[in-house]
């Protein structure tokens, strides 16, 4: 049995992961009330892009940079333009249906046209384990997380000390206003379509090297990140960086002294508790939009 | 005619009419507009003079609000002609009529609630051409508006109805418009507050910015003004200066008795003095 230490720091590595799904799927739904059910396939998918241009003989550098590229083009941008705009114009609902519709295409596809088995995935960080207060952690754990706080760390940064930044928050708080003072709400709105899609991409080539790179790996994260937006309270970033965090942490420690194979209905038992303890999330607050 | 002059800040000094007409900064011809199938506007048509107040009058669901949708290119105009500053701007988007001069307040709450004070005075920059010096601005606002300095690193949402309607117009300001559209700015506000931004408002017309208003609080709102437009049911029924309408018992039995929440007298005493 592990140490309850080492439970906690792999749940940070994990968690962190999570926040970094579940915020793209916060922002989307901030700003354009999008409901992405294919939020984990689009955090499964990046992995392959890479691993295209590794098969190419590309350094790895260059092929998560590609990947990230590829990702902000297809997952970003022709998914604002292709799927979201002429769904949204027919409600929230037939837009969310469309989401798992094309989480099921992504699956296939991959499964059909790259390869149905598991496979390899270099990492960016050595093998070596590090002792970290008597719990042994791997370089790859530390440097996964770093990577992943950094990114959390520079958008909060974006959002908040930006005026591009804070454009995009007005556009999420009251786009009727934002629009008035002149905001491109149009711009701000791809903007954060593009950001989920790097975001997504960079949780791909942080995770792959751990869990392989396979057609189903969005079923766990994608219901990692809707799980961890709504205990956060689905409309704050916060939030999603808190319950990506607490997810993270419960489902390492879950797994080690209850039981593996309960694991994956760790998820859905804290949704659960959480909605009836405190239906607006952690850090939520009722929505309220006016026009 | 025997008439009061309105005794605002700068009203003008007799009731006939100068000798050199104002010109006219916005003129609406024939507007027709509504939401999806409904028609609300039947053709609406005024002009706005330039340096004075106006207001607008009406019943509720008059379309009032919808003409200033309209005006501000967020309501498509089906037909009719919007011209400001002599220019066609029928269906302009916003951020255009900012570069253009206009700024637009709307009814309710409008700001941020979630972002500082100071913050939703900065989002107001990004309509501002390259050559304004915008944290200067900034600066004279709070200069002009000690509260929205002295809560500069708060909240929006902590701030009182009243304080989030200067702060509404503080910003709007920022980008120094010719032609301020503001939609019911005294709904909700303490009688001192009314006060404060009906005093704006004054403070506008002293430096020549065209203030058109729409006010439910009519009889106080004429009392400032020196026109006024009165909108019933998608059209323009009258407009006049607005002592002429306020003194015209018609009116005064149709909306400002209703508005006042008296049983309409058929004289409508002197305008009280803001
Ligand atoms: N977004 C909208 N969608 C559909 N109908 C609307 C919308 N906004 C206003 N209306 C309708 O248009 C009509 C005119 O509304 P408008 O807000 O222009 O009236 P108003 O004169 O400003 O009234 P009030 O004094 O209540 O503010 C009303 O019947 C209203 O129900
Ligand atoms: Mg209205």
């Amino acid at each position: 049995m592990e140490s309850l230490l080492y439970l906690v720091l792999a749940g940070l590595m994990t968690g962190a992961i999570y926040a970094l799904v579940a915020i793209g799927f916060t922002l989307l739904w901030q700003t354009s009330q999008t409901i992405n059910f294919a939020q984990g396939e689009f955090a499964m998918l990046p992995a392959f892009f890479m691993l295209v241009a590794l098969n190419l003989k590309l350094p790895l550098w260059l092929a998560i940079l590609l990947g990230v590229g590829v990702s902000i083009l297809l997952l970003g941008l022709a998914f604002k333009r292709l799927l979201v705009d002429p769904m949204l114009r027919h409600g929230v609902l037939p837009l969310a249906i469309a989401t798992m519709a094309l989480a099921i295409f992504l699956k296939e596809s991959v499964k059909e046209f790259y390869s149905a088995e598991a496979q390899r995935f270099p990492s960016l960080f050595p093998e070596q384990k590090v002792d970290v207060g008597g719990a042994m952690i791997s370089i790859q754990s530390i440097g996964v997380f770093l990577v992943a706080i950094a990114a959390v760390v520079a958008l909060q940064l974006f959002l908040s000390r930006t005026r591009t930044g804070r454009s995009m928050q007005a556009v999420a708080q009251n786009p009727t206003v934002a629009r008035i003072l002149g905001v491109p709400v149009e711009r701000m709105i791809l903007l954060t379509f593009a950001i989920n899609a790097a975001l997504v991409a960079l949780a791909s080539a942080l995770v792959t090297p751990i869990y392989l790179a396979k057609f189903s790996n969005g079923e766990v994260l994608g219901m990692a990140a809707f799980v961890a937006a709504i205990v956060g309270g689905f409309n704050q970033i916060r939030g999603a960086i808190a319950g990506g965090f607490l997810l993270g942490i419960v489902d390492n420690i879950a797994a080690a002294y209850v039981s593996t194979q309960y694991r994956a209905a760790i998820p859905l038992l804290i949704l659960i508790v959480v909605i009836m303890v405190r239906p607006q999330g952690l850090l939520g607050r009722a929505e309220e939009r006016t026009v | 005619m025997a008439t009061d002059a309105p005794s605002a800040p700068a009203p003008p000094p007799q009731a006939t009419p100068p000798l050199v007409p104002a010109k006219a900064i916005l003129e609406l011809d024939g507007v027709v507009a509504g939401y999806g199938r409904t028609t609300i506007l039947h053709g609406v048509s005024f002009t706005v003079k330039q340096g004075a107040i106006t207001t607008v009058i009406g019943p509720n669901g008059a379309g009032k609000s919808t003409v200033f949708k309209v005006v501000f290119g967020l309501l498509r105009a089906r037909e009719g002609k919007v011209r400001f500053d002599g220019r066609d701007i029928t269906n302009v988007e916003p951020r255009r009529l900012l570069s253009l001069g206009l700024c637009y307040v709307p009814q309710g709450r409008n700001v941020f609630p979630e972002l500082s004070v100071r913050h939703n005075l900065d989002l107001a920059g990004v309509a501002a051409g390259s050559g304004i010096d915008f944290p200067a601005r900034i600066a004279a606002a709070m200069e002009r508006f000690p509260m929205l300095r002295s809560k500069a690193d708060r909240q929006a949402s902590t701030l009182s109805g009243g304080e989030q309607k200067i702060l509404e117009i503080a910003r709007g300001l920022l980008l120094d418009p010719k032609l301020v559209l503001i939609d019911e700015p005294s709904i909700g506000l303490s009688p001192l507050m009314v006060q404060e931004v009906f005093a704006v408002l004054a403070e506008l017309r002293a430096k020549g910015v065209t203030v058109l208003m729409i006010e439910q609080n009519a009889k106080s709102a004429l009392g400032l003004s020196d026109q006024a437009i009165v909108l019933e049911l998608g059209r323009t029924r009258h407009q006049d200066s607005a002592a002429a309408i306020l003194a015209d018992p018609r009116i005064g039995q149709l909306f400002l008795g209703g508005a006042m929440g008296q049983t309409a007298p058929h004289v409508v005493d002197a305008p009280p003095l803001a």
